[in-house]
């Protein structure tokens, strides 16, 4: 897929790092937004504190050295609930279970979807600004957000989803139109069903991102690939971002009996652990899969979001992540 | 021939208004070491006993404990092993739902009765009779991870014997039924015989009680003629997932009692009276067993609202009054 970023214009080094999406809030921005929420803080004054934050992580990433940047997704909270309460066509329900004492409102699709108008490309102007970097578009795929959601409407799953499909593809094609030329569609739910993957979320994903002049990057979390390898390599973008460190780097056999043929972000750091992984640890994953793929398919980044660790230990992922890619990059030329 | 309305299961823990927060309040405070497990065991039997009267109010002939002690449908059971330790989380089936993944690393050993003294709660504050619903051996098996070199026939065979003296004390303190949730089948279809062969040693040890097989979370069609071969009482079907299911009912036909779980337990839409009659009136002829019971698709802790929960349950209720008129 070289030859698309080069037509793009974009010019990345050798194994390009970037990360999944999200940082952690900073203590003054959760402060924030539980005043916002109580009614004590107005929406002006949350937007001031929420670019603040999105300037200082865009700040960290370049002194760090990473080669495409995220905004830090300082304004979201759930990521399929974030895009549902911009979209018309759904509600909020109740408190729903997620697991142990943990507890979510849950989009409810009540009536036909639509697209309202451009809801992430506002932050993404803001954050492009900022850096010479390319900066990322992000967006939840159509797959998940009718998965997350309870369906009130649609007479099952396949029309739900494709419908979302349809009014996601505006919110891609105004990102595009911006200027975005890297963007991000987000499907950790995508393996939920495997046998929905050929009935209908293949053409869902066709729906989001074909003919828009865009390299698209699919991030899916929480494992079970093999239900849906290798069919998966069949969505129509140019890179997964897969969960692999947390999997104990399972996917590598996968890749031995069938071939990856697309582009890989590949998630290096574990997020769901304290722990920041030395760089030899972390050389030794990216040369581990490099055994399987070539360099000019290989990106590298975190397995998924950061916002459930602490700044410092971000930071400390993201900094050891990027020794070892220069470490590894120094070889390869 | 009778209509009961049940519940499948589970009951929500928590409602979406202050007052109805006590369960997540006390389980912060808990965490937090605020309050000691009696405290929050005692918070556990008052919200116990406000899921019986939710589900009393909504009309039900048959209740639950609503299932509220239980962490989650796998791990609740697997604490109460020895040679067991619970590991992170992960997806409950296709559903947007985590549960604890248990790591069996030595021989099951039962540390002490579980069921028995939910069942003895539930049944002292209940006007209605309670049903004791819980998840079979084959899906506990089936969920766990096996690290002690043996085959899986042999997880299997040690997490049976275990619930099968669950299910000998359920019958002595005279439950009703006994409604056993093995959902993983209809995903590992080919496992049929491990299952049966569990099932069996189950209903050597239910006495008077009915013995109920519930399945939910996939297609059930292609199993139907074979579950209707196991020494049950009962047999539960989803039928939120398979359209050709209601055919296969009525062209199979049913000698046993049966469960329609025809309520979707996962979505927060309300049933129409009429999609749900159209099915029951199609199966109805093919049905030669004591009990219909219509019940939700699946327990309901997990996945949906308390008021919508409630709202499903006097639903449902009303579904089955006009079901009645045709029989």
């Amino acid at each position: 897929m070289q030859n698309k970023l080069k037509k793009l214009g974009l010019k990345l080094p050798p194994l390009p790092t970037t990360t999944v999406g999200s940082f952690p809030k900073p203590p003054y921005l959760l402060e924030a937004r539980k005043k916002f929420d109580a009614k004590q803080l107005r929406e002006s004054e949350l937007r001031l504190l929420e670019e603040q934050a999105t300037k200082e992580w865009i700040a960290a990433q370049e002194e760090i050295g990473i080669d495409v940047l995220v905004d830090g997704e300082m304004y979201r909270g759930d990521m399929a609930a974030h895009f549902a309460a911009a979209m018309s066509g759904f509600k909020t329900s109740g408190l729903v279970r997620s697991y142990g004492n943990r507890y979510y409102r849950k989009p409810i699709i009540v009536d036909e979807v639509k697209w309202p108008h451009p809801m992430t490309v506002d932050w993404w102007k803001f954050s492009q600004k900022l850096t010479k970097k390319p900066m990322k578009g992000m967006i939840t795929g159509p797959y998940t957000m009718m998965d997350w959601s309870f369906n009130e409407h649609y007479p099952n799953r396949k029309e739900a989803c494709l419908s979302l499909a349809e009014a996601l593809r505006k919110e891609v094609k105004a990102l595009a139109d911006a200027g975005a030329k890297i963007i991000q569609v987000d499907e950790p739910a995508i393996s939920a069903r495997p046998e929905e993957l050929r009935d209908f979320a293949l053409e869902a994903m066709k729906i989001v991102t074909k003919g828009i002049d865009a390299y698209f990057i699919c991030h899916i979390c929480y494992g079970a690939f093999e239900f849906i390898y290798p069919d998966m390599l069949e969505l129509a973008v140019d890179n997964f971002d897969l969960e692999t460190s947390n999997s104990e780097l399972d996917l590598v056999d996968l890749f031995k009996e069938h071939p990856f043929t697309k582009d890989l972000s590949f998630g290096v750091t574990d997020v769901h652990t304290h722990v920041v992984e030395d760089v030899p640890t972390i050389e030794k994953r990216i040369r581990k899969v490099l055994e399987m793929l070539k360099p000019e398919q290989l990106w590298i980044d975190p397995d998924c979001g950061l916002k459930t660790r602490s700044r410092e230990e971000s930071l400390g992922k993201l900094r050891n992540m990027q020794q070892a890619v220069n470490k590894v990059r120094a070889e390869l030329d | 021939m009778e209509i009961l309305t049940a519940s499948a299961g589970s009951y929500p823990r928590i409602g979406s208004t202050v007052d109805k927060q006590k369960h997540r309040q006390a389980y912060t405070q808990l965490e937090k070491g605020e309050i000691n497990r009696e405290d929050f065991e005692r918070v556990q039997d008052e919200i116990t006993k406000e899921a019986i009267s939710e589900q009393t109010k909504a009309g039900l002939d048959i209740v639950t404990d609503g299932q509220i002690r239980w962490y989650d449908p796998v791990s609740h059971l697997a604490r109460g092993f020895e040679g067991c330790e619970i590991n992170g989380l992960l997806r409950f089936f296709d559903t947007n739902f985590y549960f604890r993944q248990p790591v069996v690393k030595g021989k099951l050993h039962r540390k002490e009765s579980m069921l028995k003294r939910e069942f003895d709660f539930a049944k002292g504050v209940s006007r209605k009779p309670v049903k004791q619903v819980f998840t079979g051996p084959y899906t506990l098996a089936k969920l766990s991870i096996n690290r002690r070199g043996d085959d899986f026939q042999g997880l299997v065979d040690e997490f049976t014997e275990a619930v099968a003296q669950e299910v000998k004390e359920l019958a002595a303190a005279g439950v009703g039924i006994i409604q056993v949730d093995e959902p993983a089948i209809l995903k590992h279809p080919k496992d049929f015989k491990i299952l049966s062969a569990s099932v069996e040693k189950l209903a050597a040890r239910k006495g008077k009680a009915r013995l109920a097989l519930y399945t939910y979370f996939g297609d059930a069609a292609p199993l139907f003629e074979e579950m209707l071969e196991l020494p049950v009482d009962v047999i539960g079907l989803d039928f939120t997932y398979s359209p050709k299911l209601p055919a296969e009912v009525a062209r199979r036909g049913c000698e046993k009692s049966i469960g329609l779980g025809l309520i979707d337990g996962r979505n927060t839409r309300i049933e129409k009276e009429e999609e749900v009659l159209k099915i029951i009136k199609r199966i109805l002829p093919s049905i030669k067993g004591r009990t219909i019971y219509l019940n939700p698709s699946c327990g309901l802790g997990d996945f949906l609202p308390r008021e919508i929960a409630f709202e499903k349950l006097r639903n449902m209720v009303a579904i089955a009054k006009k079901a009645e008129e045709m029989i």
